[in-house]
């Protein structure tokens, strides 16, 4: 079980799926949320900013990442957080992709993210968390 | 001859005359015969005597004319005979064909050469004016005799003329006729003698070569002639262009002829090529290459100009043929459908991201929905109506994310024109099928007829051929016939380069002949089955058609349904 992750998703409703599931599933203790890429930056900067105060506080070890988003999508969301080492102060963050498209060239595309560990199709389901849970563990 | 004879015999008659005369005159004066009877036996005795010597001074002088005479004759024999051999091999040399006519007995005689150059037998050949003219081509004989009569009339000692003459075979042969009129001392025209001249070669050959100049004069692609510089300095110069040069350059050929030929190349844009080109006519080989070109005008056409170098009968180069086309028009052509090609690529593009897109929210709520009804699947629900419009509800979501999926499937199928292929046994495909069908075919209990090669590999997408597989079979399974037990055969062969996989079923069939354009369509339903979606047959052709190969149907209403797939062997197609 995580202590935290992030769900970043425009939808308010994929949202709210995501956290019934994952709260049905018991896959985390925490969620947290954000509705495009600019705000999961903005959520990391504040979790830096924290992190100077305070050693000790929880970090989000892995993140449900929406592709298709407004304002910033989830592409340049990898690329500003991979090119500005936003990887130092998080290096256990893992990423999975979690999206509706089934353009295949997204799916090579998400290969060449070192942070990227999975590709999903929507909708997340329980048997979905089960099944990873047992893979990593 | 005869006069002579005559002549002979008066003198014979003369000399005993005179002799008679004489000897009377002798007796009566010098010897007195007074005896009658004795005078008469002096007169025969002197006659008797006299007579053989002046036949045999007679017969002497005849046989001296005669042997004359006869050198003379056997001297002008041989002459006569020497020029007539001289005659028949200069006619054999000139392969002339000589006729002699008398124009008052209308009488005709012909040489050897009616039998040697026209084929008649010396028995067919007429010896009258008349066949002369039976044998002249219809067309011909008119304006032949009209021009020979005036002629003879005007007495002018040369006659020439063309016509055609007919051969034995009944084929004509073209001929140059030469005549010549014999007068009598009097200027009458008594016999006229010809030499008939076999000219068909000739004629053929000029006719040839009229029709072979046509096609120069009258194609519409330039030709231009030049000759070759004899010296590396000396450019060639133009000999020859033909109308369609003037029309296409708006230079008339006076303008040109004599020229440099250059002059013309300068015209030319030809950058790139130019120095390909003056190497190739320095090796003198043959070139083609289209170039922007400008008329006197100075509008610009495109050309496609082809140079082919001419030898001479040594084999020396002589001169230069070139030949240009006006390709403006198809240059026009190749821009516009390029211009097309690129449109419509882009278009696709669009119509591919558009379908991307479009799916991609038409799926975004969509998975809402099928997750959140997971969600509910959860929670107990008491209320029997709720819980009867939450199932409907789900049904009808999961057959729409159903429909969704099949045409994302589509859409990836026509995207992706070259797909991964490996080597597959049909065999090891369709054991899949059957565990992926294995609850239809327990209930249904098909006699299933396998005539499947196990060592024959196919090179095909795994998934495709799997799909496409379980698509026909599944059909089979769902439109059985309800009473008689199904069967189906499944076959496939090695034919050539081919595989052919033949699956063939005794199911309800499809009516093709209402169908026929339908079977393979997207969406075409032909049995009112709930939960057909009309989708599988054209996913199956796409799938088929995607990896390169083709899918046909006969089927027959209450009969059963045959598909017939034919891929190619080929690992890289």
């Amino acid at each position: 079980m995580y202590n935290k992750i992030l769900c970043v998703d425009d939808d308010p409703i994929t949202l709210m799926l995501c956290k019934k599931v994952i709260e049905k599933s018991d896959f985390s203790k925490q969620i947290d949320t954000a509705h495009n890429g600019e705000d999961a930056l903005k959520y990391f900067d504040n979790l830096k900013n924290s992190l100077e105060e305070d050693n000790n506080i929880i970090l989000p070890q892995l993140m449900f990442l929406d592709l298709n988003m407004p304002v910033m999508g989830g592409w340049e969301f990898l690329d500003i957080f991979s090119e500005n080492k936003y990887h130092d102060f998080f290096p256990e963050l893992k990423v999975i992709v979690l999206s509706s498209t089934i353009d295949p060239r997204d799916i090579e595309k998400s290969k060449s993210y070192s942070m990227v560990i999975d590709f999903l199709s929507k909708p997340i389901t329980k048997e979905m968390l089960y099944s990873f849970s047992n893979n990593t563990q | 001859m005869k006069s002579f004879f005559y002549k002979s015999i008066v003198i014979y008659f003369l000399t005993i005359l005179i002799l008679a005369l004489i000897s009377h005159y002798y007796i009566v004066n010098f010897i007195s015969v007074n005896d009658q009877l004795f005078y008469s036996l002096y007169i025969f005795i002197f006659l008797i005597i006299c007579s053989p010597i002046a036949l045999i001074i007679i017969f002497k002088t005849i046989d001296k004319k005669n042997n004359d005479s006869i050198t003379n004759l056997k001297r002008i024999n041989k002459d006569l005979y020497e020029s007539n051999e001289r005659y028949d091999i200069v006619a054999k040399a000139t392969s002339d064909t000589i006729w002699d006519w008398d124009i008052k007995t209308g009488g005709f005689i012909w040489n050897k050469g009616i039998q040697g150059v026209f084929g008649y037998k010396k028995e067919d050949v007429g010896d009258n004016l008349q066949w002369w003219f039976e044998k002249i081509h219809p067309e011909d004989s008119l304006k032949m005799s009209v021009k020979l009569y005036s002629f003879i009339e005007q007495k002018t000692e040369k006659w020439q003329d063309y016509y055609r003459f007919m051969c034995a075979d009944g084929t004509y042969k073209y001929v140059f006729d030469r005549g010549f009129l014999v007068m009598d001392d009097d200027r009458n025209v008594i016999r006229m003698i010809g030499a008939i001249q076999d000219i068909t070669k000739q004629k053929e050959e000029e006719q040839r070569l009229k029709l072979l100049e046509t096609v120069i004069t009258q194609t519409k692609d330039t030709v231009i002639i030049t000759e070759t510089s004899n010296t590396e300095k000396e450019q060639p110069k133009i000999v020859f262009v033909n109308p369609a040069f003037s029309k296409m350059t708006g230079y008339k050929s006076k303008e040109v002829i004599g020229k440099n030929a250059t002059i013309l190349m300068n015209k030319f844009s030809v950058r790139n090529d130019i120095k390909k080109l003056a190497e190739v006519i320095k090796k003198k080989e043959e070139f083609t290459f289209e170039a922007l070109n400008k008329r006197k005008n100075g509008e610009q056409y495109w050309v496609n100009l082809t140079m082919i170098p001419i030898t001479n009968k040594d084999n020396q180069h002589s001169h230069w043929i070139s030949i240009q086309r006006d390709i403006s028009v198809e240059k026009e052509r190749e821009k516009e459908r390029e211009h097309l090609i690129s449109e419509l690529t882009q278009n696709n593009k669009d119509l591919k991201q558009f379908s991307y897109i479009t799916s991609h929210n038409l799926r975004a709520p969509l998975s809402n929905l099928t997750g959140l009804l997971n969600l509910v699947e959860d929670i107990p629900i008491e209320n029997q109506e709720l819980k009867e419009i939450i199932s409907g509800f789900s049904k009808s979501t999961h057959q729409l994310n159903e429909t969704i999926n099949d045409l994302v499937n589509v859409i990836i199928i026509k995207d992706s024109p070259s797909i991964q292929k490996e080597g597959i046994v049909i065999k090891d495909v369709f054991e899949n099928v059957f565990n992926q069908l294995s609850f239809l075919i327990g209930v249904k209990k098909p006699i299933i007829k396998m005539d499947l090669n196990k060592d024959q590999i196919v090179y095909l997408n795994k998934s495709y051929i799997e799909s496409i597989l379980l698509n026909l079979m599944s059909n089979s399974l769902r439109y059985c016939d309800p009473v008689r037990q199904l069967k189906i055969s499944i076959a496939s062969k090695k034919v050539g380069n081919e595989t052919i996989i033949t699956f063939k079923d005794n199911g309800i069939g499809i009516d093709l002949e209402r169908n026929k354009d339908k079977v393979f369509g997207l969406y075409q339903r032909f049995h009112d089955y709930p939960d057909s979606k009309g989708l599988g047959l054209y996913l199956v052709k796409s799938q088929v058609e995607s990896m390169g190969g083709t899918i046909s149907i006969d089927s027959t209403v209450g009969v059963g349904t045959t598909f017939t797939i034919i891929f190619k062997n080929n690992k890289d197609v």
